[in-house]
């Protein structure tokens, strides 16, 4: 059978919130106007987090060129970080023409023998993807011949963008690799990560919070994870997905599989982090798992709060406008209202309704949600007095010409602000920010003008 | 002269520093002002792209994508999806001009551009480049070609102070600003082609990506044709000269290699005096040339006793190399990207095409590494040192200002490598010492 899912049913996702009033839209980018990447980009942001295994992109340059080594998932695996290591086909006319089976095989032969990986994710593209290459045959040789699982992963861009990539990795690591081999033991507190990544070593800012609950994050999908380790998730007694809509449909799978219940959380300041904590003790439903666990969120919370004294005395009175995508909007202005600053507007311009109301939950009545934030929010800076913009890059510009302070949210900020002392390092830098003449003075008046 | 190995021989690239056509497709078109730069292609391409970018040139990007579907993709000859993509781009900027770029997918579904573009009513150039062909210095030079071909009006006449500059890819936007100012100090009018220097030179404007501002505008690109001169630098772009012969055969054509280094900068100088008639250059450029002579006195003794490792385009290898040999610098091992004339007169010990992991595996050749971002680690892993250059750098800001050709930046260049050369040493001398002390304290303890 093929492995290639059923991208229809992938779409029509039941337990996806953001489906429920759209079929198929997110299918349909349109000409000339659409923005973000592919579904090859998703499945890599979804899978290359595995360090021990290899990545082998079978494709042209512009699948890979300039995509590798550009994410900061830190890993603790003591092998080659085969997450900053690039492989791609680079297939030529030749290929194209005659096909690029044999190419492919021999470079996961030349793969296994110089990197010995755990795994091969290989991940199928346009170009080979419409010329046919019949990339599961190839896997299924190959995995046999090594004696390593070799993963197909056909997510072409032309089948769709990010989020659909990264549910079909979900896919097919639910069908290649999940259940296919036994934990040494198990605990009843056994649990998965769906959907945390490690971006900049956000894992690590609560990891150990978890481990002290003796609550044992059996594997990850897939920040610092081992394949070793994903392939005994069927073990677990709860999927937590971190932040991560799009891997609903790879832990509803794994409750109709595996009879593994899952929760949702984000670890994203004080508030989340406590009560995703907490929801995960509560989701294994040990009384006593959760007398700790509550225990341990007000130590920590105790200390933090002890910590960010200094930084509340300088935030107090001070107005934020948030510009950033999905949930960010409301995880972010969550991690601000820690820190004592108000969050006077956000945008909900790709929120699902579900993002749009817990915005809403969390700013208040009277903040506003920015549906179009690049036309808006130079005026509700104005509108509000906001002294802070958080947003991407490409509204700096907004922030010079409104001379007040910006902190740049993008997705490659080196830096993490996840768990309780994530926000921290969020205050230090939005103190640094707000502290820089520069944003009062770059756009100051050349001594030739009037 | 080196030995040059053309092809690979490996089924796969691993680490590669290999970039496809259509990103040089791209890279053209955001040297003409007010382009929207529209890839053919599913929508991670142009995603790709504009990522790497715009983060290499701290800039935004104006990029789009005809986000060609599975559906799209078996039924569409590419009219749908390009006109589509041509009337939503209308109805939200206006752009002079739209340059649409193929990918592997839209060739390989055989879409008939010059049928569809010959339907459109809007300006438009567009150029065919699969990237299972060809790199970034290809798609660049194709593109060109196609800008003149496609817009260049035919003339018969000739403006003598008329010079058309074509630079190849790995010119930094800088580098084409000093260019062109070099060669106008001697009295010429320069038109760069695509022009960088005033899109992609990290200037504060308003600028939201919507379309790329600076660069050569549409008009000028119209009229290249009375030109006396079209001056191409990079084997490269040496083919476009002939492009623009075909507008006006009067047109003169001087090609350089390169303009790098004392030879590289005299050859164009001697060019120069030529074409102008004039006995002397400018004075500013003297100096400079002075301070070059100085600036290789000074840097020889640490660069000449350095291995190199260069990591880059073929252009650019030819440029840096000669740059390094005039001081005696050793270049060990040369990678290119991709196949070109050029690299049969690098002068190296051995020079391929290849990936990192080539370099890596016979890293006991060299001391050095000149190359993209990607040569970090390398150097990390194999306890080297390495200078960024080429694309992408995504380590480092001020890319695009960042200038090693012609006198000026020749020697800001042999500066830069010599004392990059100098802590590399320092950092050797220091690890050995910390090893002989660790040495005697094991010895005495024993
Ligand atoms: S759209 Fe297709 S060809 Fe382009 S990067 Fe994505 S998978 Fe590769």
């Amino acid at each position: 059978m093929s492995s290639k899912p059923k991208i229809k049913d992938l779409l029509v996702e039941s337990a996806c919130e953001h489906n429920k009033g759209k079929k198929s839209s997110c299918n349909a980018p349109t000409p000339g106007a659409t923005t973000g990447g592919c579904a090859l980009d998703g499945a890599q942001i979804a899978l290359f987090p595995f360090a021990d295994a290899a990545h082998l992109v079978h494709g042209p340059m512009s699948c890979i060129g300039g995509a590798w080594e550009t994410r900061l998932t830190p890993t603790s695996w003591s092998g080659r970080d085969l997450t900053q290591t690039g492989f791609a086909t680079d297939i030529n006319n030749n290929d194209v023409v005659f096909g690029g089976e044999k190419k492919l095989a021999a470079a996961i032969d030349h793969i296994a023998a110089s990197y010995a990986p755990e795994a091969v994710f290989v991940y199928s593209t346009c170009v080979p993807a419409l010329t046919g290459d019949d990339i599961d045959a190839v896997c299924k040789h190959r995995s046999e011949k090594h004696g390593i699982p070799c993963v197909p992963v056909h997510v072409p861009g032309f089948v769709g963008a990010k989020n659909l990539g990264s549910r079909i990795a979900g896919e097919a690591v639910l069908q290649h690799l999940i259940g296919t081999k036994e934990p040494e033991e198990t605990t009843p507190f056994d649990i998965n990560l769906i959907g945390e990544h490690n971006n900049t070593g956000e894992l690590w800012r609560y990891r150990h919070l978890l481990e002290e609950l003796g609550i044992r994050v059996l594997s990850t999908f897939s920040g610092d994870g081992r394949i070793a380790e994903i392939r005994t998730a069927h073990r677990a007694k709860l999927n937590v997905i971190v932040c991560a809509k799009s891997l609903v449909s790879m832990t509803r799978k794994m409750q109709e599989q595996y009879g593994i219940p899952w929760i949702s959380c984000s670890f994203y300041g004080k508030t989340d982090t406590s009560n995703g904590i907490l929801a995960i003790a509560e989701a294994l439903g040990d009384a006593d798992l959760i007398a700790r666990a509550r225990a341990l969120i007000a130590r920590e919370e105790a200390r933090l709060d002890e910590k960010l004294i200094p930084y509340r005395e300088i935030f107090a009175g001070k107005k934020a406008v948030l510009n950033t995508g999905g949930n960010k909007a409301w995880s972010i202005a969550s991690a601000l209202q820690d820190l004592g600053i108000e969050v006077v507007a956000t945008s909900v311009r790709k929120s699902t309704e579900a993002d749009k109301a817990k915005a809403r939950e969390y700013l208040g009545e009277n903040a506003i949600l920015m549906t179009n934030p690049a036309t808006e929010q130079a005026k509700v800076i104005d509108d509000t007095g906001a002294q802070l913009l958080l947003a991407g890059g490409r509204s700096l510009y907004t922030a010079i010409k409104k001379r007040i302070a910006f902190t740049d949210v993008n997705q490659e900020k080196k830096k993490s602000y996840g768990g309780y002392d994530g926000l921290l390092v969020l205050a230090e830098d939005l103190i640094n920010s707000l502290q820089n003449p520069v944003f009062e003075l770059v756009d100051r008046k050349a001594p030739w003008q009037k | 002269m080196a030995e040059v190995r053309r092809k690979s021989g490996k089924p796969l690239q691993v680490n590669p520093h290999k970039l496809s056509q259509p990103m040089g497709a791209t890279l053209a078109f955001l040297g003409v002002d007010r382009c929207m730069p529209l890839m053919h292609g599913a929508q991670g391409c142009a995603s790709f792209a504009k990522v790497m970018f715009t983060r290499h040139f701290c800039e935004p990007i104006a990029l789009q994508t005809t986000a060609v579907n599975d559906v799209i993709a078996v039924l569409d000859g590419g009219d749908y999806s390009i006109s589509e993509s041509v009337k939503n781009i209308g109805d939200k900027v206006a752009p002079e001009l739209i340059g649409v770029h193929t990918t592997g997918l839209t060739e390989t579904k055989g879409d008939d551009l010059r049928g569809v573009a010959s339907k459109i009513d809007v300006p438009l150039v567009y150029v065919n480049t699969p990237d299972f062909k060809g790199g970034l210095e290809s798609g660049w030079t194709l593109t060109t070609q196609a800008l003149i071909d496609q817009l260049t009006e035919p003339c018969d006449r000739i403006d003598a102070q008329k010079i058309v500059l074509v630079p190849h890819v790995s010119l930094q936007p800088i580098e084409v600003e000093k260019l062109r100012d070099f060669i106008e100090a001697f009295g010429f009018k320069v038109v760069a082609v695509p022009d960088l220097s005033s899109s992609l030179d990290n200037h504060l404007g308003e600028k939201q990506a919507s379309l790329s501002s600076g660069g050569v505008t549409v008009d000028a690109l119209k009229q290249l044709a009375d030109a006396a001169f079209v001056v191409t630098v990079g084997a490269s772009v040496k083919p476009v000269g002939a492009t623009l012969q075909k507008k006006n055969p009067a047109i003169r054509h001087h090609h350089l290699d390169h303009v790098s280094g004392l030879q590289g900068t005299d050859a164009l100088v001697a060019w120069l005096l030529e074409a102008s008639g004039r006995e002397a250059p400018p004075p500013v450029v003297e100096r400079w040339r002075k301070r070059l002579q100085d600036a290789m006195l000074d840097s020889h003794f640490s660069i000449g006793q350095t291995r190199f490792l260069l990591v880059a385009e073929p252009d650019h290898l030819a440029a840096m190399a000669a740059s390094l040999r005039e001081v005696g610098g050793k270049v060990a091992l040369a990678i290119a990207t991709v196949d070109s004339p050029i690299l049969g007169d690098i002068e190296a010990d051995q020079v391929i095409v290849g990936d990192l992991e080539d370099a890596e595996n016979i890293s006991a050749a060299y001391d050095l590494i000149i190359g993209n971002y990607h040569t970090e680690s390398l150097a990390h892993r194999a306890e080297k040192r390495a200078v960024m250059r080429g694309f992408p750098n995504y380590e480092e800001i001020g890319n695009a200002l960042k200038h090693d050709v012609l006198y000026e930046g020749g020697a800001y260049f042999l500066f830069e490598i010599a004392n990059a050369a100098e802590r590399m040493r320092e950092a050797q001398v220091h690890h050995e010492r910390e090893q002989i002390k660790l040495g005697r304290a094991v010895s005495l303890s024993g």
